[in-house]
């Protein structure tokens, strides 16, 4: 019955603010004082509704998150986008902001936000509990790290051995036994497949090449375009492995073990000796929000070690926060334990990844 | 006649003389101004010269790229082909229900209207099921031609083919409605003459259709240009088109200029097209010489082979539509493996798809918020445009067609920029909406989705009045009838079905639209749109796609309904009473609506 209220209740406020021409008044962008990063002040939450983007809503997640939020006391409404829309949203949106918070993208995506100017350096209260090395790296810190990722090269173990499976990306077009047998992206628009070229690209740094990579890089990436398969749109990586269509592709940590099952195959992923980038989603403060002191209340809540862990535990995910580690998945944290993270510089991949981008959809993929 | 071709400096004259027409006139400004011009030029001013200086390097990089090139080559290819064989597959569908007497036509009108309420990515999918690698026919076939490549449906010709069925829907509404108004006198006095069926069609009854046509060919023409899902699905390596690249560049701030272009390439091509449809139309305008004309009868087929072989073809057709939507309503009920694998059993059918949907804490209300908004979206852009396309189509200078080619900036730019300029236009207060913020407000998206309507209802409003005869508007004229009585109580029931469809169509394509919501939606009313891509995007996993498919089937539900209740009603009643329309319950005058409606006949 409430629920009826409420649908009634939106659909009527639709209707009334569409025919009346003038919504919500404006709200007054409050500048911080310029160098000093806010905190959250003492006390209990208030209740206000915060506003949040996130591109790590889906499977639940965005669910989960607002229950949980309630119980503690915060009144949340989750809006959800690709990490693309969602960094191109709040730079839009920067004289005006709507969102609070934002949530779930990564250092590249929120390195462009910042720069943009549209959101501000905060200090959480778990900042202590976080690697610093895996946030903003920036004198003043606008986003901080919550949960990692692991980008990695998987194959059919069922078809290859460890002995016969690849031993790195470029194995892939280099090798003959490879080609044509694992799956290529057709499209650069998602934040694992930049992160795949990052890892591919910043090896072959050259101040003298084209866009700061060496002729040899960009031989790499025409062999990737030449001699994979293209991705089926709708059809799931894992669903071509079970049909035998490929055999290898791209893949993040956090989703292997769950279609591994739905789909009934064995994938082990690669280790290359330079080791696999990682993506670590980040959380912010949306700068000229009017509900400051709230949306940090709200961020020291989910970044703190309870929240993490118990977010780890329900997504499978790795928190980034030390405290939080012990509540994480046992298998999750083997498998970081034995992770060697590809050492990547990301202000050199930020300030070029649009231009790679334009020219690997311009002049490689076919 | 008269007004019709009413010179210039006349017709502008003329024009201002009526006070209707002047307050028409000065909303439709303001509007084109401060939603079309400003918001527009704002995100192009900003992506052209990004430091206030003119940056070439866009045309620069496309022009070099082989693949930019070749995709944009295969979008004209596939709108070019796509504007003729819509046509030839269009007008069929709509003589074997509408004009021919064929058995079963009911049914078969009921399978071609399956493009009513689908379409897009699953539309794809559903092809794929059949014709795909492991597909239903592809088995078939591969049983009776051993060495056939099971990737043989693939590439432009597959592409070409689904977009071809896909698309047919605005022939089964508009030109089955201008059929409508066909007059049977003149087709009778043809056939006295000993014209043959084929003459009749061609020398009488397709010339009638002439400005619908030409209406519905822009649309397939724009669809070819424009299409993403199906060359993404069964496009194979050879055959990808310009869209998706379109979508990357204007998701990265770094390359938007590259989609703008591409996109002023692909409008500027549009708007081309557009005029030169609009000098066909203007050649011809046909009336008929019969003072009582009657309505339209079914024709039967003469020669028992062409007859016989009218019926296969339709049947044939009538199988190759309904067995997507059939395969995608049993697939909404499988796992999500199963429907990427194209493996079905039938114990693995169950329910689960439409719990996990349903139950969802967010539950109905993106339902209701998509239905409020396209409603009033749809309701909005037809009825502020009936009277401004019935002023484009009688007074024809200057004004008029700038005002005409400005309606048409929404098909020039992709939905996303259109959502960004609105953004950068209205993010502070402006003195061209009354010095309000628009966004983070509700009707910033309503005002989003009004705008990227307006040039298809206008082409087919337009499309509609220029099949009614202007003697019946003369006469009521003369008896003294002012502009607006003469709108509300002669022109407005002729032209209430076409409007209704419109209507019905603007509304289904609205509800699950993302990319314009995306940007714009408020936070706490939140479209449908985003709702499933949250629930089926990224993770396009297992759940991911079988919740793709329980959303499409609740879509065709949605706007199955829709079409009924606008639509359905008047087309599934018998030609006899047809011939008053969707409006004709309602109508006032109905005598007068039933005579302008049949009154248009052709002399050759």
């Amino acid at each position: 019955m409430r629920r009826l209220k409420t649908l009634v209740a939106g659909a009527v406020a639709v209707a009334l603010l569409a025919g009346c021409g003038a919504g919500a008044a404006a709200p007054t962008p409050s500048e911080p004082a310029a160098g000093t990063a806010a905190t959250a002040p003492s006390g209990p939450p208030s209740g206000e509704t915060l506003i949040v983007y996130t591109n790590s809503n889906g499977e639940g997640r965005g669910e989960w998150l607002t229950q949980k939020a309630a119980e503690a006391g915060f009144k949340i409404e989750i809006v959800g986008a690709g990490g693309a829309d969602a960094t191109n949203k709040l730079i839009a949106e920067k004289n005006n902001p709507i969102a609070d918070v934002a949530f779930g993208l990564n250092n590249m995506y929120f390195e462009q936000i910042k720069a943009a100017g549209a959101i501000e350096p905060f200090t959480p209260s778990w900042s202590g509990e976080v690697d610093d090395a895996k946030g903003d790296k920036g004198a003043t810190k606008a986003y901080w790290p919550l949960v990692q990722q692991a980008i990695l090269l998987g194959y059919n173990s069922d078809k290859f051995s460890k002995d016969q499976a690849p031993k790195d990306w470029t194995d892939l077009w280099t090798q003959d036994r490879f080609k044509s047998r694992y799956e290529r992206v057709t499209g650069l628009g998602t934040a694992t497949a930049q992160l795949v070229f990052a890892s591919i690209l910043t090896r072959y740094k050259d101040d003298a090449g084209d866009l700061g990579i060496s002729d040899e890089g960009w031989k790499q990436i025409e062999g990737y375009f030449k001699n994979g398969t293209p991705a089926v749109a709708k059809t799931d990586l894992f669903a071509r492995i079970a049909s035998g269509d490929t055999d290898m592709g791209q893949m993040p940590s956090s989703i292997i073990a769950e279609r591994e099952k739905s789909f009934k195959v064995n994938v082990e992923t690669v280790m290359p000796s330079v080791g696999v980038p990682l993506a670590i989603e980040q959380v912010a403060l949306v700068k000229g929000t009017d509900k400051k002191d709230e949306a940090l209340k709200f961020i020291d809540w989910f970044g703190s070690a309870d929240t993490q862990g118990a977010w780890a535990q329900q997504f499978n995910s790795m928190p980034v926060n030390k405290a939080a580690v012990a509540k994480a998945k046992p298998e999750v944290v083997d498998f970081f334990n034995t992770l060697k993270q590809q050492d990547i510089d990301w202000s050199f991949v930020q300030a070029n990844m649009g231009s790679w981008v334009e020219k690997i959809e311009l002049e490689y993929m076919s | 006649m008269s007004s019709d071709g009413g010179s210039n400096g006349a017709g502008t004259r003329s024009m201002l003389r009526s006070p209707a027409v002047l307050i028409v006139g000065i909303v439709l400004t303001w509007f084109i101004a401060a939603f079309l011009v400003w918001p527009n030029a704002n995100v192009l001013i900003q992506t052209f010269f990004p430091n206030g200086s003119f940056s070439g390097r866009a045309a620069e990089k496309l022009f070099s790229s082989q693949r930019a090139m070749k995709s944009l080559g295969n979008s004209f290819l596939l709108a070019v082909a796509l504007s003729i064989t819509v046509n030839v597959v269009g007008i069929f569908i709509v003589l074997v229900t509408q004009y021919f007497r064929i058995r079963g036509s009911r049914i078969l009108f009921l399978g071609y209207a399956t493009t009513f309420i689908y379409g897009g990515i699953v539309l794809a999918a559903g092809y794929k099921f059949i014709y795909g690698d492991k597909g239903i026919v592809t088995g078939f076939l591969l049983s009776l031609l051993p060495g056939l490549d099971p990737g043989w449906f693939s590439g432009f010709f597959a592409v070409l083919a689904v977009m071809t069925f896909a698309t047919t829907t605005n022939h089964m509404l508009f030109v089955a409605n201008a059929l409508k108004g066909v007059d049977y006198q003149t087709i009778e006095a043809a056939r006295n003459m000993g014209a043959s069926t084929w003459t009749i069609l061609r020398r009488i009854v397709l010339p009638m259709l002439k400005p619908t046509l030409f209406a519905v060919t822009v649309l397939s023409f724009l669809t070819g240009l424009g299409a993403l899902s199906a060359p993404q699905v069964l496009g194979g390596r050879e055959f990808q088109t310009i869209t998706p690249m379109i979508l990357t560049f204007s998701n990265s701030p770094t390359s938007r200029d590259l989609a703008a272009l591409l996109a002023v390439i692909l409008g500027v091509a549009t708007i081309l097209m557009l005029a030169v449809m609009t000098r066909l139309e203007k050649g011809g305008t046909y009336f008929s010489v019969s003072k009582v004309s009657s309505g339209l009868q079914k024709q039967q087929i003469r020669n028992p082979m062409a007859n016989a072989a009218v019926h296969l073809v339709a049947y044939l057709l009538f199988a190759v539509y309904t067995l997507p939507v059939v395969l995608i309503v049993v697939f909404s009920f499988a796992d999500g493996a199963a429907i990427q694998t194209g493996q079905l059993s039938p114990g693995s059918l169950t329910l689960d798809n439409y719990v996990r949907v349903l139950t969802q804490p967010s539950g109905l209300r993106p339902f209701v918020i998509s239905i409020v908004y396209s409603a009033l979206a749809a309701v909005i852009a037809v009825g502020g445009l009936l009277f401004v396309a019935r002023l484009l189509q009688k007074y024809r200078n200057w004004v008029t067609t700038a005002f005409e080619y400005l309606l048409h900036i929404p098909w020039i730019l992709p939905s996303a920029l259109l959502a960004l300029g609105l953004i950068l236009s209205y993010d502070h207060p402006s003195p061209l909406v009354g010095g309000a913020v628009l966004t983070g407000t509700t009707v910033i998206l309503l005002i989003a989705f009004v705008t990227v309507k307006i040039p298809f209802t206008l082409r087919m409003l337009k499309a509609s009045f220029a099949s009614v005869n202007s003697s019946l508007e003369e006469a009521a004229t003369i008896m003294g009838a002012k502009t607006l009585y003469v709108l509300r109580r002669i022109l407005l029931p002729i032209v209430l079905p076409a409007a209704a469809a419109i209507t019905a169509l603007n509304f289904n394509s609205m509800l699950d639209d993302y990319d314009t919501a995306i940007f714009l939606a408020h936070p706490l009313f939140q479209p449908l749109g985003l709702v499933i891509k949250a629930n089926t995007d990224g993770a396009e996993g297992v759940d991911g796609v079988s919740n793709t498919f329980v959303y499409t089937v609740l879509l065709m539900v949605i706007t199955g309904v829709t079409m009924y209740l606008v639509y359905g009603r008047a087309g599934r009643k018998p030609a006899r009473k047809a011939k008053t329309g969707a409006g004709g319950k309602q109508d006032p005058t109905p005598v007068l609506a039933e005579a302008a409606r049949t009154d248009p006949a052709l002399v050759p």
